[in-house]
């Protein structure tokens, strides 16, 4: 396992938003975590990321413990976050919010390979790199924080409900880019409340509800999964 | 007002406007990336023409480097005041504040126990004589704030747009949060905010040490009126911080001019009343999403 969750929870003053929850992410694969508002599902995300600090459990990179770290840190050990609400630097360019995606990183080189990578997945950005990403849309500006996160060059991409609040055509067009860092072997921790999108293109699934894990398994399995198919995906 | 009234006055409101926006700017920067008013802003003005007084009317440095060497040093008190206040009492806007606020009076009291309270300590003027500007006369030591302060907002600039790191500073004051997510390191940050804030009002205190009078207390005045820009420039903006330094530089020489201090500070104030009530969020602030 790349990423591993082990009986990870997580404490907001007096209530626990995430109860001893285990979670294995492979190499190259897409694992989602899908339920209701409040389920605890962007939480475990910010854990992962060291936004938030653990009342229990452990998680692994590769085998090494990491929670407990600083968010920088932990950026640098390779692990990017596409937060809920794309939070991109609204005064900045696109071009500057990219930059910084990549403030870590030293090869300058292969960062211009990267920034020219970006644009050719997302040709909108390269036509609105110097604008403010404040006054870009809402879906230019997921663009612009799955391309913020890209710029990294990370092993692991966590990204919180990349389709909220996007039009049909844009969910679609968001869809269409995860299959193609699919392909390109990448590892995604996808939370999403659009489950039948996350199912779509997941290859395994957990069912989170009040901060517990209620249902795992292959992606293609919890599709037919009567509760999943009744509660998430309204299925009569 | 005659012509050579006019032009001494608007020659005098810009250099009033430079004075100003090195202030604010430095008041601006940190608050925008700490989200924290450092009441002791004042006090690094104070300091920084305490610098001079120092270094060129004790020691006999030239005034120059006297200047020059302030930026640093002031820099310094800033890094300082970031270490050992802001960064342990950031969770706690109202302990931040008294702490900032307990760090003028220890400043004051500090310059005043070293050097003295009573009467402003004179220091000679570096540059003598006056420059004509058609029929009026304004002086050189007066005339050189604005290059100087030019030249500093320029590298400001420079730094917060083209250079990596002022980026990221820049990052850290509009989400802290996700610039942690990028690897960068908010402590880091906010020093190095604390520092250019210090730098900035310690060149503005250096370069109005020969005009000015310098006392401990030197700070007050100018803490009132740096916040008033800020206020009306929109808290973490620096460029609202910039051109609110030049409307109020306006708006306080002329006033002055033509009644007294008193009252230009009076309509200063009445002008960021009126601003908040046009725009809450200052002439170039943005409303929090």
């Amino acid at each position: 396992m790349l990423l591993e969750l082990e009986d990870v929870s997580v404490r907001y003053r007096k209530i626990e938003a995430v109860k001893g929850i285990s979670i294995g992410v492979g190499e190259g694969e897409i694992v989602t975590l899908i339920g209701a508002n409040g389920a605890g599902k962007s939480t475990t995300l910010r854990a992962i990321s060291g936004l938030e600090r653990l009342s229990g459990g452990e998680i692994r990179l590769e085998g090494k413990r990491i929670d407990g770290s600083s968010p920088e840190r932990i950026a640098g050990l390779g692990i990017a976050h596409v937060p809920e609400g794309r939070r991109v630097f609204p005064m900045m360019t696109v071009r500057e919010n990219l930059e910084m995606g990549a403030y870590l990183r030293k090869d300058g080189d292969a960062l211009r390979a990267d920034f020219e990578d970006v644009f050719r997945r997302f040709p909108r950005l390269q036509e609105r790199a110097n604008q403010l990403a404040g006054t870009l849309s809402g879906g230019e500006q997921q663009m612009l924080a799955m391309g913020r996160a890209l710029m990294s060059r990370p092993n692991v991409i966590l990204m919180d409900e990349p389709s909220l609040g996007l039009s049909p055509i844009m969910c679609r067009e968001i869809a269409r880019i995860i299959r193609a860092l699919h392909t390109e072997k990448r590892t995604i921790v996808l939370v999403e409340q659009n489950a039948r999108l996350a199912l779509a293109l997941a290859q395994k699934g957990y069912v989170m509800e009040t901060g517990r894990i209620v249902l795992e398994g292959p992606a293609s399995d919890l599709r037919e999964n009567d509760k999943v198919q009744h509660t998430y995906l309204g299925v009569a | 007002m005659d012509t050579v009234t006019l032009i001494q006055t608007l020659l005098n409101s810009v250099v009033a406007s430079s004075i100003y926006a090195l202030v604010a700017v430095g008041l601006a920067l940190a608050f925008g990336v700490m989200k924290m008013a450092n009441f002791a802003h004042g006090e690094f003005f104070m300091v920084g023409a305490y610098c001079v007084y120092v270094l060129y009317a004790l020691v006999g440095l030239p005034f120059p480097l006297a200047v020059i060497l302030a930026i640093p040093i002031v820099a310094l008190f800033g890094l300082v005041a970031e270490r050992l206040i802001f960064r342990p009492t950031r969770k706690n806007i109202l302990a931040g504040f008294m702490a900032t606020a307990g760090l003028a009076f220890i400043l004051q009291v500090l310059a005043g126990q070293i050097w003295g309270v009573g009467i402003a300590k004179s220091i000679p003027t570096p540059y003598m004589g006056a420059a004509d500007v058609g029929d009026a006369t304004i002086g050189w030591q007066r005339l050189i704030v604005i290059p100087c302060a030019f030249a500093m907002l320029l590298a400001l600039r420079f730094f917060l747009y083209r250079v990596k790191l002022g980026k990221a500073l820049r990052a850290c004051a509009q989400d802290p949060e996700i610039a942690a997510l990028q690897g960068i390191r908010t402590n880091r940050m906010t020093a190095l905010a604390m520092a250019l804030a210090g730098a900035s009002a310690g060149l503005a205190g250096a370069l109005m040490a020969p005009i000015h009078s310098v006392t401990p207390y030197m700070g007050h005045g100018v803490i009132l009126i740096a916040f008033v820009v800020v206020i009306v420039g929109g808290m973490a903006s620096i460029e609202g911080a910039i051109l609110a330094a030049v409307i109020l530089g306006f708006i306080h020489t002329f006033v002055t001019t033509v009644t007294d201090n008193l009252i230009a500070t009076m309509v200063g104030v009445g002008f960021m009343a009126l601003t908040l009530i046009v725009r809450p969020q200052g002439l170039l602030g943005r409303e929090r999403a």
